[in-house]
């Protein structure tokens, strides 16, 4: 029983170690649940009045600021959708499944293109988030997990750059840039970071108290916004930099 | 010198992990993965016994894995593991050399259908995932030494609320890692299993660690049950081994099974606790599950099953899974006794759950001597897990 009494005490004292551990953790101020199921990504839409928000099951929706659906993409049905943004001419939409981006006019919400940007990695563990990095004038295509790669592509879709970002966090699951930087979101550790857009070098991070945080936007306050998949809600955060 | 050795190994297997390769078209992918694991096994022997031939090193995993999807609506997956499929003859339950050949579909918007070889919808343990596990063996009840673990046949799923709520219902030949050996057994019936789970706030994923320190609690209960009903006529026997090392995981006669599973994950802690009954009636009465016992005592049927609980806290910061469980098997009621054990074991995640070190530590704290004595009193394994 001694090795048995031994492993009883490690046990003891790893668990009160690791009881004690902090990090800086923001709080939501609101929270509101939004009628699409398993929504995986949001981004601003360019007059900062509406949000865009894609979902697992394939489906493109724009809603209120509250998450109150105004219109979805008719017609469109895609595969494990998990990244959106939107400009002034389109919104855009990455899929997981079949690697590709969707683009689909601003005014109509139709489907305009495909492009397809070819990537090897695990079936679920491919793009994630995508986003515009209007420092260094491109677009940002970014892997989840093992490894976690940002792609730079240009106006074409075409990789021009790879960074491995996995240092960063376990996994990445959304991506947006505001007042000059871009931030990035975990799902896995459940944080928001804050990186330099031409070194992205982690700048800042904050933990946020969402099971399954899988979207990351701003409102045009600064806000922070961010959609979990799991609980089928939107979270709202006041910008710790604020 | 070792020390040095161990940082080599630890940075090879750092910077080797990669994700799994996935080709395709737009429509179609495919997904290869494999993963290789092995450990040193090392048993404290009770007094009087001197046989050490478990004192050795075991290549557990070496296996491949091919998964598609086609769009929505189809999916399938072919998994291999080859140091099973070179024992000839007898087949570990908890690690079969052929472990999923199916093809689910989901054109259907009622219901899915999964046909094939794979595993049964019974027992949250049974389902979850091995590799996101910190021990090296699951917990006696769940092995499949008392109900299989895989078989083939047809599963009809479907889910609720978007994914709290999960219904299962099957029918399989009930033979199940013997399954695919040949014709059916002699009896000719089938195996019925029938499964709900429920999760709240949010749909719960089959891991044993809360590995994303979750920030509301979140509870998942299942109930499940089984039935067969297995006859045999006079002078047939089941295929060899198909019975299982307690003779129960087929049974000349009917067998129930149910059982219930729990689990909890908040802030990185985590519990399981599952217990199952099983209840076998065979048709004959000098069967050897009865024990010999007359009619009188045994009432044509006997009673087997257990429980096992299970807390795990996972130090994100240190990349360190801690874990301990206790366990309960009763093989027999007809037999005296009944068996614990406590395991205790500790993962280390040289690149998340996908290259860890892992050691687990067993003690049998009692044994039920008359079905199931053991040579050793305690037992450690040591070794490495990988996942490409």
């Amino acid at each position: 029983m001694t090795l048995f009494r031994k492993v009883l005490s490690v046990a003891l004292v790893f668990s009160c170690t690791c009881l004690f551990a902090q990090d800086i953790k923001l709080k939501p101020t609101e929270k509101v649940t939004v009628d699409i199921p398993e929504p995986s990504d949001v981004a601003l839409a360019h007059d900062g009045k509406s949000l865009f928000i894609v979902s697992d099951n394939g489906y493109l929706f724009e809603t209120d600021l509250k998450g109150k659906i105004i219109r979805k993409a008719e017609g469109y049905k895609g595969l494990d959708d998990e990244g959106v943004y939107a400009d002034a001419n389109f919104v855009y939409a990455v899929e997981e499944f079949s690697r590709t981006i969707k683009l689909f006019d601003l005014e109509t919400l139709t489907q305009q293109r495909t492009y397809e940007v070819s990537y090897h990695g695990g079936r679920n563990k491919s793009y994630e988030a995508f986003t515009f990095n209007k420092i260094k004038n491109r677009f940002l295509l970014i892997t989840e997990k093992s490894p976690a790669y940002l792609f730079e592509l240009n106006e074409s879709f075409e990789k021009v750059n790879t960074i491995d970002i996995s240092h960063i966090a376990r996994d990445i699951s959304a991506a947006t840039f505001y007042n000059g930087y871009v931030w990035l979101l975990s799902d896995e550790d459940r944080s928001i970071f804050k990186l330099d857009a031409n070194t992205y070098k982690v700048l800042s991070q904050w933990e946020i108290p969402v099971l399954n945080p899988e979207g990351l936007a701003f409102d045009a306050d600064g806000n922070i916004i961010v959609v979990s998949d799991a609980m089928q809600k939107i979270y709202y955060f006041n910008n710790p930099e604020n | 010198m070792k020390r040095v050795l161990l940082i080599l190994i630890m940075a090879c297997v750092s910077g080797l992990v990669q994700a799994q390769v996935t080709i395709g078209t737009a429509d179609h992918v495919v997904e290869i993965k494999g993963r290789l694991s092995t450990y040193y096994n090392q048993r404290f022997l009770k007094d009087g016994e001197e046989d050490q031939k478990k004192d050795r090193f075991k290549l557990r995993d070496a296996q491949i894995n091919i998964e598609g999807r086609v769009r929505d609506i189809w999916e399938y997956e072919i998994q291999v593991d080859f140091p099973d499929l070179a024992n000839d003859g007898e087949v570990d339950p908890a690690n079969p050399g052929l472990m999923d050949a199916y093809v689910i579909y989901k054109g259907f918007n009622f219901m899915n259908v999964k046909v094939g070889y794979g595993k049964l919808p019974y027992s949250r343990s049974s389902l979850t995932p091995f590799p996101y596990s910190p021990y090296w063996q699951r917990a006696q009840i769940a092995r499949g030494d008392l109900f299989s673990r895989r078989d083939v046949g047809v599963t009809l799923f479907q889910d609720f609320w978007q994914s709290r709520i999960n219904v299962y219902a099957g029918a399989y030949t009930g033979l199940g890692e013997y399954s695919l050996r040949g014709n059916n057994d002699a009896s000719g019936g089938l195996e019925y299993i029938g499964r709900v789970d429920f999760s709240y706030p949010a749909a719960s994923k089959k891991r044993e660690i809360d590995y994303v320190h979750t920030p509301v609690p979140l509870f998942s209960v299942g109930l499940n049950g089984r039935y067969a009903n297995k006859k045999l006529p006079e002078g047939e026997e089941f295929p060899e081994y198909s019975q299982g090392e307690y003779g129960m995981s087929v049974i000349d006669g009917k067998k129930y099974v149910y059982g219930m599973d729990f689990s909890v994950q908040y802030q990185g802690f985590s519990g399981q606790f599952e217990i199952h009954q099983v209840r076998g009636e065979p048709q004959d009465p000098a069967n050897q599950l009865l024990l010999g016992l007359s009619s009188d005592k045994t009432e044509g049927y006997f009673l087997a099953g257990g429980y096992y609980g299970q807390l795990s806290y996972f130090a994100k910061d240190i990349k360190t899974i801690l874990s301990v469980r206790y366990e309960q098997l009763n093989l027999n009621d007809l037999a005296d006794g009944d068996s614990k054990r406590f395991c205790a074991a500790l993962a280390y995640q040289l690149k998340g759950f996908d290259a860890m070190i892992k050691a687990q530590y067993f003690n049998v704290i009692s044994e039920e001597e008359t079905i199931d004595a053991l040579k050793w009193k305690e037992q450690i394994r040591v070794g490495l897990t990988l996942n490409l």
